[in-house]
């Protein structure tokens, strides 16, 4: 993550910026695996070709065949369903997570920017306090605290996430309220508000959206290690971390759970990492050779 | 190539090598006792949580401080109870209690005598207000004089009197037949003046054909052989209990060669039944764990009628899940009390997967397809994780009962339960001493703290009371019976199918097995 | 300069502190009774209950356990642990203390070279067959959860061809698969942080001036693109080291390894309260010490930070 330089500029033009963006083949493809696995997940119930949560003990960890495409897991459950609902879960949590930590930690972090003094020493100390924990600790922390639950994961995740936005919102805005056009904003009467939201937000959009394509990944990635520890998604709510959990003591006899899983979380992950490094190339001008 | 590259090469290359010649150095210290002694390994799911016979209160501790420590009677691989540090006993004639003729010639791992002076140190080293004294500590509620010691207000345990050296008289409060069968291990009483209070981390104080060696956390428990052990020395040198909390990585410890016995976990209990290479070198035994699925009446408006509760175990395919769930390592449980337990019912008809009565009496009761019945949550804690999926799934698709899955931190969950907070859960109950009443008068009594899910019925209580003071087997197990009906006829709760124990056992290691309490005694192994 | 350390530290004292309530208060949050999983299935007791509650001062209001608490520290007590009795905390955690950042190390010594030498190879030959090779290679180990790696090497390596053993510690063939996996990711972002700092580098001036000189690409290259990059890359070293510190929780988990990331998990679900604060700690305070040493050298090279610029 990109912590270092934070110069900007403001974003090339749309059409640039598509023209960049598709000639990166690695950003397209990318794109089109995030494209898929959220529109699986939107349309999960219809695609599923069964329940979830249908149990059949006469017919567990089934071998793929034309009923259970990917065979059955521990309980007899279909796989292919659970992978499908488990799409939906995961971008559930990710997106809730995105939304949250975006929220408050941009809104913060702007605000911290901004105005400065006591209010930016307030914020930004909370924020050091938070990120002096190590991030899969203080995640097991709160998940601990809250027990197990797809609220409690949403909510540490975006505990664990905020600062690292507020951050760079804010060292974002230290940058920007120094251009002329915030002067010009303030000497025409505009509130600190409205300079924030119509003056500054738009400057400052390009390096958080990369921030945020690239954070998604990551946050897919959290939320299946707290599942794999036992901390995630109650039954029978799938979750690919928690199928990959199950689906590790029996990789020798019946590594299709495990392996499915795996393969899934991967290329979701991989998809959205692609997707991220393809936006900030395209977003950032200073890897624009003319 | 020279320059900034070059020396940040030489550094790195250079820590790399200090990294692992300092994880070597550090590693070497942890290098497991050379083969050339013969050590019996075999694993344990965690680190126990003590290693003293009085704060003791878990099932890995239990494990280990087993070889260590002895009661007055000892449970043999086939169940039965025969003499251990106690020799003999007969009750008193003066009041409840019995009189016991102690095993003479027995010392402890420190040399001292084991005498009649050391069984009253046990007894108020457990009971004292101070002493955290863990399971033992129950079972000498009822000898006279322990209220006292426990509240302060004596220092010294007034039912117990010393005739002599090896012989000792306990009097209690009220009777009780079963007390020389309860596992009270016997301790040094001259050990914390000479080691100090954390002796335990140094040595051990028993009598047991093991002595304590070493505990290295998160890798092993090491015991040596005690060679002057008054049932014969070891034919080994050692004993380690090598912490594994993983199934798979037990298992493929076994295959290399790194344990000589396995004790197989749930997860990996299929894969070992399936493989062919494992089938000359498995044992399996039902574990002596009573099973079921508790229905509080007090919670859930429904489970007051009886119809219903016959519906919910008709619902259950047992069948399927031995099979399935669990890969064939269960045994199927009609009742209460599990086979191998001294007062089990051999008789007792099997229970049936019958989905068609189960709606018909849901209907009866007043709920058709499952109209009317509100939400209710199945909780249990992590472990019975597939079971509760299993069962909200099936009760949901044959009764149309809205069940929601909830898996609860094991703290919490038994707090809840003991309370008689949790409406709907399966749970397993382990026996501590080989006889049925400790399922009986422990989970299903009226007044007993752990009969979770509150079921009361006053026939019961007063079968298992007249039980609790009959001497003679046969009678009182036949009071057991009885007793198991009325709990069955009335479907206080369903038995649900137990799990096995699962062990495999390397061809050159005689003499160990499993049995339904746990690993058999280690005192006579032998390893070619 | 050592005002800028002193400065560092002093800044570093409320942060510790607030860390401290934090965690205290999050431990007393957990849900579910310490006592209880003491007495586990024999938690009816309630005078055994309340015996052990008076014992560990369970029944203090909080406040006062937590002055207690903090006093107790300042003396260097760090109490009895809640799950093995009678066992002070230091004792449960001494033997741990070395092995995670020994880990943690060693797959940094790993990670460095390895990812240093693919970054600058990718970068080298940019956009063609070796950079996009190794782009796969990078986004696919940054991607893929070490759980899942982990198993599969497990699998092929372990069970399947048995170069290696399975887990456990101690012996230096047992801890090649650990560090391996541990050092996957941490290689694969320095592969590509060092790419694109690369990337960034030899677009400037100093390097075309270099080759107009008539320098050899390969001289150029690594002589001066990548000293460059060298700073970035330290800073940046901070960060993963933190990553590695929390990534060893779960390859100590799975391969049984008894190390703090272990502990932390074990004690935090078993409701050990003082050796669950005492291993939070220290993970924080090893956190701070990393960025403390990476601020430090970062101000070395460059006054701009030192002078106090804005973060």
């Amino acid at each position: 993550m990109t912590a270092i330089d934070v110069s900007v500029a403001p974003p090339p033009s749309r059409p640039r910026f598509w023209r960049v963006f598709l000639r990166q083949r690695s950003a397209v493809i990318g794109g089109a695996i995030v494209l898929i696995v959220a529109i699986v997940a939107l349309l999960s119930p219809w695609l599923a070709p069964h329940p979830y949560d249908a149990t059949d003990l006469v017919n567990v960890w089934a071998p793929p065949d034309s009923v259970n495409w990917l065979g059955t897991d521990k309980l007899g459950r279909d796989i292919l369903s659970r992978l499908i609902v488990g799409a939906r879960t995961s971008l559930v949590v990710a997106l809730s997570v995105l939304a949250i930590t975006f929220l408050f930690g941009v809104t913060l972090g702007m605000v911290a920017g901004y105005f400065g003094g006591r209010v930016e020493a307030a914020i930004m100390r909370t924020a050091d306090v938070t990120l002096a924990f190590p991030e899969v600790v203080f995640a097991i922390l709160i998940a601990a605290m809250l027990g197990p639950g797809v609220s409690t994961i949403i909510i540490a995740l975006a505990l664990v996430w905020w600062p690292g936005v507020a951050r760079l919102a804010r060292s974002l805005v230290i940058v920007q309220k120094e251009e002329l056009y915030v002067d010009a904003a303030i000497l025409a009467g505009a509130s600190p508000w409205h300079i924030l939201r119509v003056h500054l937000l738009p400057n400052i959009v390009a390096p958080l959206i990369v921030r945020a394509s690239v954070g998604v990944g990551f946050i897919i990635m959290a939320e299946a290690t707290l599942s794999f520890l036992g901390l995630g998604v109650q039954e029978p709510t799938p979750s690919w971390g928690g199928m990959i959990r199950d689906g590790l003591p029996a990789l020798r006899t019946d590594p299709m759970l495990a392996c499915a899983g795996s393969a899934v979380l991967g290329v979701t992950i991989i998809g959205f990492n692609l997707l991220g490094d393809g936006l900030r190339d395209a977003l950032d001008p200073r890897l624009h050779r003319s | 190539m020279s320059g900034a590259l070059s020396g940040w090469r030489r550094a790195l290359t250079s820590a790399r090598v200090l990294a692992l010649a300092a994880a070597l150095s550090g590693g070497a210290g942890f290098v497991l006792s050379p083969a050339m002694a013969k050590t019996f390994r075999v694993n344990v799911v965690a680190d126990p949580a003590q290693m003293d016979p009085i704060t003791y209160s878990e099932i890995v501790a239990g494990r280990i401080l087993r070889n260590m420590y002895e009661g007055f009677t000892v449970i043999t691989d086939d169940g039965r109870n025969v003499p251990a540090l106690a020799e003999k006993w007969e009750p008193l004639t003066t009041g409840p209690g019995f009189r016991f003729h102690l095993r003479k010639g027995v010392k402890f791992h420190s040399g001292r005598p084991f005498t009649a002076r050391d069984v009253k140190y046990t007894y108020e080293a457990l009971l004292k207000p101070g002493g955290k004294g863990g399971l033992n500590a129950t079972y000498l509620n009822i000898i006279v004089g322990a209220k006292e010691l426990k509240d302060g207000q004596a220092t010294e345990l007034a039912g117990v009197k010393i005739v002599d050296d090896y012989t000792i008289e306990l009097s209690f409060t009220k009777p009780d037949v079963l007390f020389p069968i309860y596992p009270i291990y016997y301790m040094d009483s001259g050990i914390v003046a000479e080691l100090g209070a954390d002796w335990m981390t140094k040595a051990s104080a028993g009598t047991g054909p093991y002595k304590f060696k070493q505990w290295r956390r998160g890798v092993s428990v090491d015991l040596d052989a005690n060679t002057s052990y008054w049932g014969g020395a070891p034919k080994i040198d050692g004993v380690s209990f090598m912490i594994v909390p993983n199934a798979d990585t037990a298992l493929s410890q076994y295959d290399a060669g790194e344990l000589d016995f396995v004790d197989v976990y749930a997860a990996a209990v299929r894969r070992v039944l399936r493989d062919e290479r494992y089938a000359k070198e498995l044992i399996r035994v039902p574990r002596a764990q009573s099973t079921y699925l508790g229905m509080n009446q007090n919670l859930y408006a429904p489970f007051k009628d009886k119809r219903v509760r016959e519906a919910i175990s008709l619902s259950i395919d047992r069948n399927a899940m031995i099979r399935g769930l669990y890969g064939g390592a269960a045994f199927p449980l009609n009742g209460v009390v599990t086979p191998g337990m001294p007062g089990f019912n051999p008789n007792l008809p099997e229970l049936k997967f019958d989905p068609e009565r189960a709606k018909k009496l849901m209907a009866e009761a007043g709920y058709p397809g499952g109209k009317g019945l509100p939400p209710v949550d199945i909780s249990s804690t992590e472990a019975f994780k597939d079971e509760i999926t299993y069962y909200a799934n099936q009760f949901n698709r044959v009764l149309g009962m809205p069940v929601n899955v909830k898996t609860v931190e094991r703290a919490t969950f038994i707090r809840a339960m003991n309370a008689g907070e949790v409406a709907f859960f399966p749970w397993g109950w382990t026996a501590d001493y080989t006889d049925a009443a400790y399922y009986l008068s422990q989970m299903w009594y009226g007044p007993s703290p752990y009969n979770r899910p509150r079921w009361k019925n006053a026939e019961y209580d007063k079968l298992i009371d007249e039980a609790l003071t009959v001497a003679d087997d046969d009678k009182r197990y036949a009071l057991y019976h009885k007793a198991e009906k009325v709990l069955l006829d009335d479907w206080g709760m369903a038995p649900v199918p137990m799990t096995a124990s699962v062990a495999l056992r390397k061809p050159n290691v005689k003499n160990v097995t499993l049995t339904p309490f746990g690993f058999s005694l280690f005192s006579k192994i032998e390893i070619d | 300069m050592l005002r800028f350390i002193v400065g560092r530290v002093v800044g570093l004292a409320p942060v510790l502190c607030a860390a401290i309530v934090a965690t205290f208060i999050a431990t007393r949050l957990l849900p579910g009774d310490p006592v209880a999983v003491m007495l586990s299935d024999h938690s009816a007791d309630v005078q055994m209950a309340a015996r052990l509650r008076a014992e560990y001062g369970l029944d203090k209001p909080l406040p006062e356990q937590f002055v207690r608490y903090i006093g107790d520290i300042l003396t260097g007590d760090f109490g009895l642990s809640f799950r093995y009795v009678h066992m002070p905390v230091w004792q449960v955690l001494k033997d741990s203390l070395l092995i995670s950042p020994l880990l943690a190390l060693a797959a940094l010594a790993l990670a460095l070279p390895v990812g240093a030498l693919a970054g600058v190879q990718a970068a080298a030959h940019r956009n063609r067959f070796q950079d996009t090779a190794i782009i796969v290679v990078l986004v696919a180990g940054l991607s893929l959860p070490n759980f899942a790696i982990a198993t599969f090497l497990v699998y092929l390596i372990s069970v399947k061809l048995n170069l290696l053993p399975v887990a456990g510690w101690g012996t230096f063939r047992q801890a090649i698969l650990p560090v391996v996996i541990l050092a996957i990711p941490s290689a694969a972002y320095i592969a590509r942080l060092t790419r694109t700092f690369m990337l960034e580098v030899m677009q400037q001036d100093f390097v075309r001036t270099a080759r107009a000189k008539g320098l050899t690409n390969r001289l150029v290259i690594y002589r001066h693109a990548f000293r460059n990059t060298l700073v970035p890359l330290i800073t940046s070293a901070g960060i993963i080291f933190g990553g590695l510190l929390s990534n060893t929780v779960v390859v100590e988990t799975i391969f049984n390894i008894p190390g703090l990331g272990r502990l932390a998990i074990d004690s935090i679900f078993a409701r050990d309260y003082p050796v669950a604060m005492a291993v939070v700690m220290l993970f924080v305070v090893f956190f701070a010490l990393i960025n403390l040493i990476v601020d430090t050298l970062y101000a070395l090279v460059d006054p701009r930070v030192r002078d106090g610029a804005p973060a």
